[in-house]
């Protein structure tokens, strides 16, 4: 059994930890023994395979093809392809550049630094899709305060027909929804506000994994239920009590849309 | 030339090496390797508006990982094996892939590049990312861009592909018989 540091020892020889984390780790490097060894491994290794790995460079040939094949293309700009692949790797690009800073640096270090133990692989999705929203920035496909815009919007863009109300009275205010791909169909993602706080809540044809009602993993609250043939999960780093509140406003409007 | 192509060539025509060597090492071929860096650049280039600015190294890297991926299904398909399902990040269970492959038996008659051997043996999964860590310098966020998986898969993941690495290396340096297959 590794030492459960192994994976932070790990980030921190790839630079991929903060000064307060890497004093964290330096201090445990220096009472756990295997750690030492693992940290002497990592840099041996990787040593190795930048001094023994060839630093191959295109052939000048292909690059002349390459830039024969631009040329045939013309100048044209192409409508970028709507698959949801494509999409999540628009949202990744464009939320790159703009950047929500702070907040979404510390969401990304956060995931990083706490190793994931995930039971459920969904859970693992659902995690991964809400840090990734906060990462990128592109938390919203449509950005409105309507529940009126959001709702059809959904109709058009995934296979879900999701309960969306506003509740900015009580402090959870709408603003917008996303697609998100989970469990491979197109799952919608209302986007409420509180706060500071953002709170992802996800929802998809029930399929047959089981979900927890309640876990926290990383920091980040998440809270699942079903509601006719939809699972429904929200996810946010806010407390719990005001996460249940949340939950509690969205099924009792769920309820109504039922009558 | 146009201005589109101009900021292309700006942009991303720098990071063709960086695609080329990933090509390599995900290729079965060096041939695959070309077809599939030509076909990437090509897609880049006519899918350059989603880029805006962002990070085009690894923006060109998960196309060149598409193209390698849809060339491999093609592939499979030509060759009519049943396409096995989506299945969940490896467990540790196949540190060595099945069947040798052209390149690196060609690269196995080459005994002073046992590095580079073992690196090439590895599965896939393993592969990708430790090249995109260890060769192509990229952080755990762009990894998990251009792998499309959570960022503590590329955690999990990567200390699996150097731990079957650094153990099939010692087995090797120790002259192990048949550590290595």
């Amino acid at each position: 059994m590794p030492c459960a540091e192994s994976l932070q020892v790990q980030a921190y020889v790839d630079g991929e930890t903060d000064a307060m984390a890497s004093a964290a780790i330096e201090r445990h490097l220096e009472h756990c023994a295997e750690c030492r060894g693992l940290h002497q491994e990592l840099i041996e290794l990787g040593t190795a395979l930048r001094r023994e790995l060839p630093y191959t460079q295109t052939p000048p040939a292909l690059r002349a093809q390459i830039l024969r094949a631009l040329d045939r293309e013309g100048g044209a700009a192409h409508p970028p392809r709507r698959t949801p692949g494509i999409w999540r790797l628009r949202s990744y690009w464009m939320g790159a550049v703009s950047g929500l800073g702070a907040a979404a640096a510390a969401a990304a270090l956060a995931f990083v630094l706490i190793v994931p133990s995930f039971k459920s692989p969904l859970v693992d999705e659902l995690l991964g899709a809400h840090v990734n929203s906060l990462m990128s920035s592109h938390v919203i496909d449509v950005v409105s305060t309507d529940k009126h815009t959001v709702k059809p919007w959904f109709a058009g863009h995934t296979d879900v027909s999701p309960v969306v109300a506003d509740f900015d009275s009580q402090g959870y205010k709408l603003i917008g929804g996303r697609v998100d791909y989970l469990e491979h169909q197109r799952a919608a993602v209302v986007v409420y506000q509180h706060g500071a706080h953002i709170i992802n809540v996800f929802s998809w044809a029930a399929g047959h994994q089981s979900l927890p009602d309640k876990v926290t993993r990383n920091g980040y609250h998440l809270m699942c239920w079903k509601a006719g043939d939809l699972d429904y999960c929200a996810v946010s780093d806010t407390a719990w009590d005001e996460l249940q509140e949340m939950v509690r406003l969205l099924q009792g409007a769920g309820a109504l849309e039922q009558r | 030339m146009d201005e589109r192509r101009q900021r292309f060539e700006a942009q991303v025509l720098p990071y063709l090496d960086d695609a080329y060597r990933f090509a390599r090492w995900l290729a079965r071929s060096p041939e695959g390797a070309d077809d599939c860096v030509q076909e990437a650049m090509l897609r880049a280039y006519r899918g350059f508006d989603a880029l805006r600015g962002a990070d085009a190294k690894a923006w060109l890297l998960t196309i060149v990982r598409n193209c390698h991926s849809t060339a491999l299904k093609q592939q499979q398909r030509r060759a009519q094996v049943p396409l096995p399902e989506e299945q969940d990040p490896l467990d540790g269970q196949a540190l060595i892939a099945s069947g040798p492959d052209p390149e690196s038996a060609s690269i196995r008659r080459d005994e002073a590049r046992t590095l580079e051997r073992l690196v090439a043996e590895l599965p896939e999964e393993y592969r990708e990312i430790l090249i995109l860590r260890e060769v192509e310098d990229m952080d755990y966020r762009g990894i998990a861009a251009v792998v499309n998986v959570p960022l503590g898969t590329v955690m999990s993941r990567l200390a699996r592909a150097r731990a079957a690495l650094r153990k099939n290396w010692l087995q090797q340096v120790e002259g192990a018989p048949g550590a290595v297959r």
